[in-house]
């Protein structure tokens, strides 16, 4: 048999494979066009809303709350996506120059989104900050200047099983530092029960469930290799080593180290204010601290939750960010907020909101200190902070995995950081 | 059909001579159409991508410069700084063993899983040999959940079964182990693919030649060992290639039991998690994402090589 016409068709293809070459070569697509006033435009009839939140289907609450906010004469589709995911797609939306007209993204997150010009000005898409705690507020603040508004928060506490902490006779209002703490997690283990559960995973998630102890321990963010760093890795690694955590925290994430509390087994859990409302529905007793420091008091969570934000439009640019506008005010705007909030399990970036929410819903009190306390991720190193979480990632997959092993601890926060 | 071919043929003698070279010019152009979707189809699907990811690994992008463009040329540097990390022959050398582990099993325990049941036709085999099918048929995401979920440190199934015989818990996922663990879930995966392209080979080999060489006194082992290796080898080659191929590529069974955590990293996963910034590499990082994609394509390539000159030198 012969083989010519199967080499004449792979040049031809080569041909058009140079072809191809010489056309994507030509010059990149215009940037998308930074201009842009919401109220030079008005409303159009379709408006798209994208937010990370997949497990909230269509005809949930929250889908319900998003829809109804359509202007006069608008439909509003929305689409979900997990965290990461949405801010790749939002990434190649602005690139091609079809980016929805509202995205809704995780707080850390900002500083990027805006480096990269993906996010445009509160002041261009009209959207009201005032009265937003300046805490919350500070990851969407890039050089001063305001980009989208957070229009909940939450905040990482220390739950705990009331039966279990009765029966091992520890008082909770004891547990103020990491050394009461770790005394109590002794006492519920000598008294049958496991000690404590949290999420490792690798990833932004494992980060933030790691920094009250990192910010606990008075480290800093711009060393990740210090050594209040490595003694807060030294903890939860001790916590493995002894069996008091779950091995399985290094691929556990929050929602699966709240699964392993729900049973029972587990003296306290480390975990999100948005399980408030679970908590108060399980079948045993759930009590909630909040996080303590290492030498004692109160530990600093970062912000948790999201911005509602306008994406940078290539065209039309007015009538755009005139949906963005409406549809962000009637979510966040007055009495708005508390519902919008309450929907989401979440607490109000507004103290007015929050007192108000308090009142009328108590699984909220313990939690106001925390969210109130919260330090941004991001204020500190602004777009940088994603290096620096990358790192700590690989440093706390290190100390979870040395189980204890002091040195092991150490060379993995030393090994992270590059030294 | 015959009254037109004739009409052509004899009716218009002188005009047929004007019309031939139109004719051949048409069915150049008809020639062409039938080619034109197919090309199309590899430039848009095939050639287009690979382009864009080589060109992609010579500019430094970033987020910014993926949306805006822009992103400045850079030769080789991307190639030259993702070599020289320090975790680069790490992750070469789990992607090795990875590879080279899996395939070795998946071919030794499908290959005997299809002598086993083409020696005899007994009640069910054919059922008993659907099931070995199970796990080629199940999303990966449903057999790694399951995979994680047995090899968990402290409730998984594997560890109460191995205490059974007094065997102390294995963490299977931790840094160490769990190159192994990913291992041992990639080859139950690959055990079906092995099993059922074997099986098809040997239906191909003569079963007189077995009939003969028993007259002649072959144990078993001789018969496997001279007749059905070496007239199995073609598709031994095949499998064991195109193995390597889909091995070196795997990133959903791992990104789901370990995300690509410690030991079992692989150029794969490491491309997608810095592609997407996904599991430790929260950071977005396209270049050097593109430049691990481009050297784990010539390897495959390699191994494509390989195959083509085998096959040809079979041919010959």
């Amino acid at each position: 048999m012969t083989k010519s016409p199967g080499r004449r068709v792979s040049a031809g293809v080569a041909l058009a494979a140079c072809m191809a070459l010489a056309a994507c070569t030509t010059p990149q697509p215009a940037a998308p066009s930074a201009s842009g006033e919401a109220t030079k435009g008005t409303t159009t009839a379709d408006i798209k809303f994208w937010d990370p939140y997949p497990q909230r289907t269509d005809g949930s609450d929250w889908d319900k709350l998003v829809k109804a906010c359509a202007p006069q004469g608008s439909t509003i589709t929305r689409t979900s996506a997990p965290q990461s995911d949405l801010f790749n797609q939002l990434t190649t939306a602005v690139k091609e120059g079809n980016a929805p007209d509202i995205v809704v993204l995780d707080n850390p997150m900002m500083p990027e989104a805006v480096s990269s010009g993906l996010v445009a000005t509160a002041k261009q898409a009209n959207i009201d900050t005032t009265g937003v705690d300046a805490n919350l507020m500070g990851p969407g603040i890039v050089n001063g200047e305001a980009y989208g508004v957070p229009f909940g928060s939450n905040a990482l506490g220390l739950y705990y099983n009331e039966d279990l902490l009765k029966k091992a006779g520890v008082d909770p209002a004891s547990i103020t530092s990491w050394d009461a703490l770790n005394a109590a997690i002794g006492k519920v283990a000598a008294s049958g029960g496991k000690g404590i559960t949290f999420s490792g995973v690798t990833g932004e998630e494992g980060v933030f469930q790691f920094l009250p102890w990192f910010w606990g321990a008075g480290a800093n963010l711009n060393d990740v290799s210090s050594d209040q760093s490595v003694s807060a890795g030294q903890l939860i690694s001790d916590w493995i080593g002894k069996g008091w955590a779950p091995k399985s925290a290094v691929t556990d994430n929050q929602s699966a180290a709240w699964d392993l509390f729900l049973t029972g087994k587990y003296g306290f859990a480390e975990n999100g204010s948005w399980f408030a409302s679970a908590a108060a529905q399980a079948k045993f007793k759930i009590g909630v601290l909040a996080i303590p420091s290492k030498a004692g008091g109160v530990a600093p969570v970062p912000t948790g939750g999201e911005f509602a934000v306008a994406p940078v439009q290539a065209k039309d640019a007015d009538n755009h960010y005139a949906n963005a506008a409406a549809v962000i005010k009637c979510l966040t705007d007055g009495d708005a907020a508390l519902k919008t909030n309450e929907t989401l399990g979440y607490l109000s970036a507004k103290p007015d909101v929050r007192a108000a929410q308090v009142k009328s819903n108590p699984v909220w009190q313990p939690w106001v200190k925390s969210v109130e306390g919260a330090q941004g991720r991001t204020t500190e190193l602004g777009a940088k902070y994603v290096e620096v979480s990358s790192q700590l990632s690989e440093a706390i997959q290190g100390a979870l995995n040395a189980a204890g092993d002091a040195t092991a601890v150490k060379s993995a926060f030393a090994t992270a950081a590059g030294k | 059909m015959t009254t037109p071919v004739s009409s052509a043929a004899t009716g218009h003698s002188p005009s047929a001579v004007t019309q031939r070279p139109r004719r051949r010019r048409s069915t150049r152009w008809v020639a062409i159409a039938f080619v034109a979707p197919l090309l199309v189809y590899l430039v848009v699907f095939y050639a287009y991508p690979l382009i864009e990811n080589v060109t992609m690994s010579l500019h430094r992008f970033d987020r910014g410069s993926f949306v805006r463009g822009g992103a400045p040329f850079v030769g080789l540097d991307i190639y030259r700084e993702v070599v020289s990390d320090p975790r680069f022959w790490r992750v070469v050398s789990q992607t090795a063993t990875f590879t080279v582990v899996s395939i070795l099993f998946q071919y030794v325990i499908g290959l005997a899983l299809a002598v086993f049941f083409h020696g005899g036709q007994f009640r069910l085999s054919a059922a008993l040999r659907g099931m070995f099918l199970v796990p080629w048929l199940l999303p990966v995401i449903v057999s790694g959940t399951v995979w994680q979920w047995m090899m968990n440190p402290d409730s998984g199934v594997i560890n109460s079964f191995l205490g059974v015989f007094g065997i102390d818990p294995v963490w299977w996922l931790n840094a160490d182990n769990a190159l192994m663990s990913v291992t041992i879930a990639n080859i139950w995966l690959g055990i079906p693919f092995n099993l059922v392209i074997l099986y098809s080979g040997l239906q191909n080999i003569p079963t007189d030649l077995y009939e003969a060489s028993s007259l002649d006194g072959a144990s078993p082992w001789q018969q496997f060992w001279r007749i059905t290796m070496p007239l199995l080898r073609p598709v031994s080659v095949i499998t064991v290639l195109l193995g390597l191929v889909y091995t070196l590529k795997v990133v959903d069974i791992i990104w789901i039991m370990t995300t690509g955590a410690g030991s079992s990293q692989t150029l794969a996963t490491w491309s997608y998690g810095m592609a997407f910034g996904k599991g430790a590499s929260t950071v977005i990082r396209y270049s050097q994402a593109s430049a691990v994609g481009t050297i784990l394509l010539l390897v495959a390539l390699a191994f494509g090589v390989v195959y083509l000159v085998m096959q040809r030198r079979r041919e010959d």
